[in-house]
């Protein structure tokens, strides 16, 4: 059993970025599993998974507190450099304050939806890879990709997208827009542009890991580079511009939002941010198979 | 005259086995190499922020110094002891380093100073073409405040490791400590003056956030030799550097002995 494990981890840890050991049998032992549609089977291993890491959250209560509300603190104190510039400068490059909490607000969503659903996977399928336990994962009648990817769950940092949308709302109040229903859809497709190039770059890490196998720095890599999605896309110049555009699209993620609320989006910037979170997304996707078909597993 | 000698070739013997596990996995080399450049990006964000005008009292080119000292200063003080602590607690290799002559702590401060050279030899080139790029740095120039430098790097360091040192000491009774030290981490990113400089925060929260050991231990060290402090400035961050050094270090020593009685007790 594997289940007591996780709860004395869970309670001696109580950490920030734990990982738990997880009943994963339970999926693939569930009723109706054959002779349906791979769509169906998808999504039912995507519910079922969920539905375990809810049960256990709500069993591990603390996790509302080291996973929720810490992570909403962090996030909060993240924005110190940004109220540090606000201190001595009336707009950063051309955002006002109200603009940029429409930002955070966006960082937030992005930061939440990566710590409750990228990162736990991410960590739970290295693992995976580096002891050799993704044999059971291909052995599923369904995608390996996504069953890597739906491997854990931290439901608790959803509290902090949660905030996340309340900023964005406040912001949008504070600013006075009011944005037509285009400007909303636009908005909705380049957040999940955003949230697109996430997985991706996600699944770019989970490939590389197949080679170097000791890589959970990479997953912290890139928690700690979000960080600097925290700041708007014209700060930044040269290189770094478009390293955060198109390589790295934070701008994607983060400053397109607010600007499609606001108006300031034009076609070209929407379009070529649906074609970079492709581009991305299907790089990800040949990175992937080119690194499963090397995969020998651990003990063979 | 033969023990001395003894020693030195333990410590030595010591040193290379930190430098090669540094080496041994060059990927985590690489990408802890990517994670500690972060300061450059700070530099080049906010050196457009200030394109316009100081911000501050700080111009363009200070903050060129301030954060490419700050990518420098963090080589510099940078250890992993908690890390390695928490580890070999839970798993029980803290048992092996026990049964050896060397205290595990003193093993761990040879193992830690060891890899700093390798460390400021990868980061040196970093910074010098980014002060190519920038066009230089101002650095302190009373020379008398230099002997300054040396000691305070040292402090920051120390302070460094008994913050570590403590929390890793907390494995004995947790089984896992490590997640405790990002809470840690988390303040410090924000307020040791490494993401900007603390004295741009504004009024009130700037004071407390300067005698916080954080700042002890990064942003301090940074002010002192991109010479923006006065003797007495400097005299009294050295003050606060020693101060925190004894709390936490007194707090590190109890962990220390205490937890070593806890891990006895489980028989691991």
């Amino acid at each position: 059993m594997s289940e007591p494990n996780a709860s004395s981890e869970t309670r001696a840890g109580g950490g920030l970025r734990r990982r738990r050991r997880r009943p994963r049998r339970a999926a693939v032992t569930g009723d109706g599993f054959e002779g349906r549609g791979a769509l169906h089977r998808h999504l039912r291993l995507v519910a079922v998974q969920l539905r375990l890491r809810v049960l256990a959250a709500l069993e591990y209560r603390t996790g509302f507190w080291s996973g929720g509300v810490l992570s909403l603190v962090w996030s909060i104190a993240g924005t110190v450099p940004l109220v540090v510039a606000l201190e001595h400068r009336a707009d950063i490059a051309g955002w006002t304050p109200w603009a940029l909490c429409m930002l955070v607000g966006c960082h937030m969503i992005i930061t939440g939806l990566f710590g409750a659903l990228v990162q736990p996977s991410l960590y739970a399928a290295m693992d995976d890879i580096r002891t050799g336990a993704l044999d059971y994962l291909l052995l599923r009648p369904v995608d390996a990709l996504v069953s890597c990817l739906v491997a854990d769950f931290e439901p608790w940092c959803l509290v902090e997208a949660v905030a996340g949308v309340g900023l964005l709302i406040v912001g949008m109040v504070g600013s006075g827009v009011h944005p037509s229903l285009p400007q909303l859809l636009t908005m909705a497709l380049v957040l999940g542009c955003g949230v697109m190039a996430l997985y991706a770059l996600a699944v770019l890490a989970l490939s590389l890991a197949f080679a170097a196998l000791e890589l959970q720095n990479l997953a912290y890599l890139m928690e700690a580079m979000l960080d600097f999605a925290r700041w708007p896309i014209s700060v930044f110049r040269g290189p770094l511009r478009a390293l955060f555009t198109f390589v790295v699209p934070f701008a994607i993620m983060t400053s397109y939002p607010p600007m499609a609320l606001l108006g300031r989006l034009d076609a070209s910037a929407a379009v070529g941010a649906l074609v970079t979170a492709v581009v991305l997304a299907g790089l990800a996707r040949a990175t992937w198979q080119r690194a499963l078909r090397g995969y020998t597993s651990a003990s063979s | 005259m033969s023990t001395l000698r003894h020693h030195l070739a333990v410590v030595a013997a010591m040193a290379r086995l930190g430098m090669a596990e540094a080496v041994a996995y060059r990927v985590s080399l690489l990408i802890w190499i990517v994670t500690s450049i972060f300061p450059l990006i700070s530099l080049v964000l906010w050196r457009a922020l200030a394109e316009d005008g100081p911000i501050g009292d700080y111009d363009q080119g200070d903050f060129d110094s301030y954060f490419v000292a700050a990518f420098l200063v963090r080589q510099l003080v940078a250890s992993w002891v908690v890390w390695d602590l928490d580890r070999s607690v839970r798993n029980g290799d803290l048992s092996v380093l026990l049964l050896r002559p060397v205290s595990p702590v003193l093993h761990h401060v040879i193992i830690n100073v060891s890899v700093l050279p390798l460390r400021l030899a990868l980061a040196a080139p970093i910074g010098l073409a980014v002060l190519l790029a920038t066009g230089g740095m101002q650095v302190l120039d009373d020379p008398t405040l230099w002997l300054l430098v040396p000691p305070v790097l040292a402090l920051a360091w120390l302070l460094n490791f008994t913050v570590q040192l403590s929390v890793g000491c907390l494995a004995f009774w947790l089984t896992k400590a490590a997640p405790l030290f990002d809470l840690w981490l988390g303040a410090f990113l924000v307020l040791s003056g490494y993401a900007v400089p603390t004295s741009l925060f504004p009024a009130g929260l700037s004071e407390v956030a300067r005698v916080l050991p954080f700042h002890a231990v990064l942003g301090f060290p940074v002010e002192l030799m991109v010479g923006r402090l006065s003797w007495s400035e400097a005299l009294v961050g050295l003050g606060l550097q020693a101060g925190w050094l004894v709390i936490i270090g007194a707090v590190a020593a109890v962990l220390w002995r205490r937890g070593l009685r806890a891990y006895g007790a489980f028989g691991a």
